[in-house]
């Protein structure tokens, strides 16, 4: 399931007590599903009773946060076949590897951004993916093209 | 070291292994390297542990008492040990057959026949523009079909990769998974009944009206747009039409006016292979009868086994008991099997021989077939003395 900030906000304390540092909840939330900021860093939140419930959701929703690589792409791999189709559309892939991953082989470079592995597929090096550094793109080619739904992002 | 994938007919040819693992293989592909070891077949006498000579002797024996016996199976084995079980069948003046029977048989045999013009894989990558997936999920059954020689990759007139480059059609009962990917650029064509989706491109061509009429229109246009078209049929195709001339009429139809060719989508490694080595022989590509001289319905391992014409079987690397019907594999326990495989298999539990032998591909070298037709050379990871050419040749020998 893709989170979204909107459903963070909704069991956040909405008091703008501004504790963490962020003007508001809804921006708390934003930099929380950005990785930038900690759900402990909402003091309310862990100090007043009240909250418990919500609190205990949040950490279950949060969950998926820790799994995912940090351009937030998770891989399930007891959903991947090794189809191999995320390797061949990669635009990075096809632009370092135009002998190997760009012509449908199995990458023939020594870091590429996903390979298949043992029949699934394995994120090897995720700091070349377009989605990384200061510059990134949202770049969803490699799940557009899962038939199996194995890779998602954080962002849905 | 780079290996040959012998798993399905894509034979994937940059599998590699190391530091125990395995590289680039689908998770089929994956299984048949990482666990060729276990499950293993042993010699067997009727239960009793024996070693293989005496094994292959009974079952010459056998094979000599039998009066109608059939050999079936061979599609994950070598070209060169489907040549030798032909010549056993031929000795035996007996039937032969594979699965592609009640598999793709039928569209291999037109595509050898030139009934349809076909191209190869490798063609495909480098100029198809419309790929049209007729009854087929490779998603399942040939998984990297699309990444490796189809949809996904660059080719030479095709740089610009799939989004720009192709024009997928997926045409199916179902929306399948093949059928999800059918996105941009992309048609997903759900049919009720193949039979009106043929006649409706045949209707279009002519310029009359029809059921998938729209969908037929877009596609044939696209099809004009390029000087390659493809399509890959699938079973859904073969029992969806109950004549095939039908389609052979519709892809003789759309090459006025477009350039359309047919290759049969896939199946077990070396099915082709075992289709084409029949084929050169006697003309036909699978239920043959030597006794007859002709190849019949009648003469399908199957339709043997429920009419029980046969009373003796040597089966070689596949597993009935497994894949076929009950009705029909139990017919099995009534007459005399002798069953030639890497594994422990389910009908080499209640075979009266069993035969081990080894994995093509990974213990025994050789030619495999790709579903394009393509020959391909197949090095084994360790060589293994008592393989499928060995024990066939022995039984050879020994009638």
């Amino acid at each position: 399931m893709a989170l979204n900030p909107m459903d963070i906000y909704k069991l956040l304390p909405k008091t703008n007590c501004k504790k963490c540092g962020e003007a508001t909840c809804m921006s708390f939330a934003f930099k929380l599903l950005n990785r930038e900021k900690k759900l402990e860093d909402c003091k309310p939140l862990y100090e007043d009773k009240k909250y418990e419930r919500q609190r205990k959701k949040l950490e279950e929703m949060l969950k998926p946060l820790e799994e995912a690589t940090e351009t937030g792409l998770i891989v399930d791999e007891s959903l991947c076949t090794g189809c191999g189709n995320c390797v061949v559309v990669c635009p990075v892939h096809v632009e370092k590897d135009p002998k190997g991953a760009a012509v449908g082989n199995g990458p023939t470079i020594d870091d590429p951004i996903l390979r298949v592995e043992d029949g699934v597929v394995k994120v090897i090096n995720m700091q070349a993916c377009r989605r990384y550094g200061k510059n990134r793109v949202l770049c969803v080619v490699c799940r557009e093209n899962c038939p199996s739904d194995a890779i998602r992002f954080l962002e849905g | 070291m780079i290996m040959i994938c012998p798993g399905c007919s894509c034979l994937c040819d940059d599998v590699y292994i190391k530091e125990g693992k395995v590289f680039n293989a689908c998770r089929r592909g994956k299984e048949i390297f990482a666990k060729y070891n276990e499950n293993r077949a042993v010699a067997r006498v009727d239960g009793r542990e024996v070693d293989v000579d005496t094994a292959i002797e009974k079952a010459v024996e056998i094979l000599k008492e039998a009066k109608n016996p059939a050999i079936y199976g061979l599609d994950t084995t070598v070209v060169e040990a489907q040549k030798i079980a032909i010549d056993v069948a031929e000795k035996l003046n007996g039937y032969i057959d594979d699965n592609s029977s009640f598999c793709l048989g039928e569209l291999v045999e037109a595509v050898l026949k030139g009934e349809m013009p076909t191209t190869t894989l490798d063609e495909v990558r480098d100029n198809a523009y419309v790929l049209v997936y007729w009854g087929t999920n490779p998603y399942h059954s040939l998984s990297r079909h699309l990444s490796k020689y189809t949809y996904y990759p660059r080719g030479k007139k095709r740089p610009r990769g799939y989004d720009e480059d192709r024009f997928l059609v997926v045409v199916d009962v179902r929306r399948s998974e093949t059928a999800v990917l059918a996105k941009k650029n992309a048609r997903f064509i759900r049919v009720d009944d193949d039979a009106e989706l043929v006649d409706s491109f045949v209707k279009v061509v002519e310029g009359k009206a029809a059921k998938y009429a729209k969908d037929a229109g877009v596609i044939i246009n696209e099809m004009k747009r390029a000087d390659f078209n493809v399509i890959f049929g699938g079973l859904g195709l073969k029992y969806g039409l109950k004549d095939l001339n039908q389609f052979k009429e519709m892809v003789k139809k759309l090459n006025e006016v477009a350039p359309v060719y047919f290759i049969p989508a896939g199946f077990h490694g070396n099915m082709r292979g075992f289709n084409e080595t029949l084929f050169e022989r006697v003309g036909h590509v699978n239920k043959y009868s030597f006794r007859d001289g002709k190849s019949d319905e009648e003469f399908a391992f199957t339709e043997l086994l429920k009419n029980e014409k046969i009373d003796a079987a040597l089966i070689v690397g596949t597993d009935p008991v497994y894949s076929l019907p009950f009705e029909v594999s139990s017919k099995l326990g009534k007459i005399n099997t002798i069953v030639v495989d890497p594994r422990m298999s389910f009908t080499a539990r209640i075979a009266d021989v069993v035969i081990p032998s080894a994995i093509s591909g990974v213990e025994a070298g050789g030619t495999m077939v790709r579903s394009d037709g393509v020959r391909v050379k197949l090095e084994p990871l360790e060589e293994k003395e008592v393989n499928d050419v060995y024990i066939l040749n022995k039984i050879k020998e020994g009638l």
